[in-house]
């Protein structure tokens, strides 16, 4: 069973009076453990793409389902419960917390749970090279290092999927295949990637990789 | 991390603009401070005047009606009055003024002709007679003038009499201010009946039902006597006190009504700037209702370090109010006081959630997608 699949997907938005298409009746399915690169231009309908595979953003007609579930209607709460328990997000801004240091960032997603899982914090952050740098804060990390930390945050709730919204758009080369090895490490685990970008090297990594143009799968 | 989340996250947050937080938290401390120190000032009066004019409230004074030709009240009259008295003494009074002398000094003094002193007075030494058959009883500050004490004698409009007792000074306000007065037996004041009937009663209550009985009774024909009753003053004065006090709180509630817009406008200037984050919190599986407590919290420990500040500020006010003026003690330590300044802390924090919640509301549910855009 794929862990996300888009059935006939279509979102239209309403901009400057007229109604732009961003995906036009998108099917895909992403199987467990795959890295999947999803490539186009600006206005390709790859960010709404991620949206919808994300559970951020729900599709006008189609169906999505998650490990099997179709998840198309659910409510915000719900949506929000499925997104942290099978959804891990990592963001070209790295978007991690200033006030927060490396290992609580990691633990954001259950800062507000009974337990928050800080020993598996540590553990993501020294799988990924980062044991010793739990306590300092994202302005004293580079660039890399602050992805690394997004990457382990995205895994913190074992996520059947990881989505990535240009994760090596902010680097230079070097630490973007850095970033891009630490991403096929986690496919190892049986975690599936979705990778959304410009840059090609992200697609020598990936096991597969989407074209999307005007909305639609180019394969 | 503490045990609780929201606070942990709240405290860093606000941290994070440590200026911006500390105005709003001062707005809500100038805001505390308005309405509780304007609240216990105002209290104070109200309990300093109620305490200075307490006594008025259960006396009645009779005097004759001159207006109807009427010099004096005869004996008839004073029985007639101190048989519908009720809950207290009818104390006739003989008036009259004159020098009076001791050695070298001298001084000008009220002299009253009374026979149960000690239905009104207190005596501060020496004992006051029941009935008084001899001898003078001084008034505190006269006694003071004359440098005299009890066993001293005194002389009084030219004849002298020992001085059987001193009067305890009497603080608060009453007609018969027994301060600057000799008190002599009736038989030593010249004239016919007397010049006034003072009624001490326990209570306001028996002094306005003893005031109607004398009006009922001794003016039933023709008016020999006006009766002046002082509780129905009192009662306008309680209600001038409860004006103002509700006036003045009413002054503290604007200032802290202003510090609640200004929380509102640090916490959504907050949410604004940190709307990313906050979209990045409800994509990785925050709940809207964990961005909406935390936010909360943000606004709820300003107004609680603003309002425990402003009980501080207010507690500092009041001391030196106490140290400044002849305010007493215990008027300042009244229990009402604390209930002033612990209704102004909850106000401000409730103030302050209030500012909180609009922010927190929009912030906790912004869409994810719309707020990551930035």
């Amino acid at each position: 069973m794929p862990a996300i699949e888009l059935f006939e997907v279509t979102r239209r938005y309403d901009g400057g009076g007229e109604t732009v298409v961003a995906l036009d009746s998108v099917s895909i399915a992403v199987e467990r453990g795959s890295f999947v690169a999803v490539m186009g231009p600006s206005g390709s309908g790859k960010s709404t793409l991620l949206n919808v595979v994300g559970l951020l953003d729900s599709p006008d007609e189609g169906r999505v389902h998650v490990d099997g579930e179709d998840v198309t209607d659910v409510a915000v709460d719900e949506r929000t419960r499925l997104r942290k328990g099978t959804i891990g997000f990592v963001f070209q801004d790295f978007h991690l917390i200033p006030t927060l240091s490396a290992l609580e960032n990691v633990v954001v997603p259950t800062i507000f749970d009974p337990k928050p899982r800080r020993d598996r914090a540590a553990d993501l952050l020294e799988r990924v090279g980062l044991g010793d740098r739990l306590d300092h804060l994202p302005d004293e990390l580079s660039g890399g290092q602050k992805q690394r930390v997004a990457i382990a945050r995205s895994l913190i709730n074992d996520p059947s999927i990881v989505l990535a919204d240009e994760p090596t758009g902010n680097l230079d080369r070097d630490t973007g295949e850095r970033i891009l090895s630490e991403l096929t490490a986690v496919t190892d685990a049986g975690v599936s990637v979705v990778a959304v970008t410009h840059d090609p090297a992200v697609a020598e990594y990936a096991d597969r990789t989407i074209e999307l143009r005007d909305g639609v799968v180019a394969e | 991390m503490s045990r609780l989340p929201a606070l942990f996250v709240a405290r860093r947050n606000l941290s994070r603009n440590r200026l911006q937080s500390a105005l709003a938290a001062l707005g809500i401390l100038v805001g505390v401070v308005a309405i509780a120190s304007l609240g216990i000032f105002g209290n104070v009066l109200a309990v300093g005047a109620d305490d200075a004019l307490g006594d008025i409230g259960t006396q009645v004074i009779v005097t004759p009606n001159a207006d109807a030709g009427v010099q004096s009240i005869d004996d008839r009259t004073v029985a007639e009055i101190q048989r519908v008295t009720t809950g207290g003494d009818a104390v006739p009074l003989k008036t009259d003024g004159g020098l009076v002398t001791r050695g070298g000094e001298s001084a000008a003094a009220t002299i009253y002709g009374i026979r149960e002193p000690g239905s009104l007075y207190t005596a501060a030494e020496g004992e006051l007679p029941r009935p008084h058959r001899q001898g003078a009883i001084l008034g505190a500050d006269l006694a003071d003038a004359l440098d005299a004490q009890a066993g001293d004698n005194v002389d009084v409009t030219g004849d002298t009499y020992r001085v059987i007792a001193v009067l305890e000074p009497v603080e608060s306000f009453t007609p018969i201010s027994p301060n600057d007065a000799v008190m002599l037996p009736e038989s030593a004041v010249g004239g016919d009946g007397y010049q006034q009937v003072v009624i001490r009663t326990d209570t306001g209550a028996a002094a306005t039902a003893s005031a109607d009985a004398v009006e009922a009774t001794v003016n039933a024909r023709e008016d020999v006597v006006e009766v002046f009753e002082l509780s129905s003053i009192l009662d306008e004065i309680n209600e001038f006190f409860s004006l103002l006090s509700v006036f003045l709180l009413g002054l503290g509630g604007i200032s802290l009504f202003v510090a609640g817009v200004s929380i509102l406008n640090v916490m959504l200037m907050s949410t604004v700037e940190r709307r990313q984050e906050i979209g990045v919190l409800r994509a990785v599986g925050v709940s809207r209702w964990a961005v909406l407590r935390t936010i909360l919290f943000e606004a709820t420990l300003l107004g609680v370090v603003g309002a425990a500040g402003g009980v501080l500020v207010t507690v500092a006010l009041v001391a030196g109010l106490y140290l400044a003026t002849p305010v007493e003690l215990w008027i300042v330590l009244d229990p009402t006081n604390g209930l002033y300044l612990l209704g102004a802390f909850a106000f401000g924090v409730l103030i302050s959630v209030l500012g909180g919640l609009y922010p927190a509301w929009t912030a906790a549910n912004e869409r994810p997608v719309d707020a990551l855009r930035g």
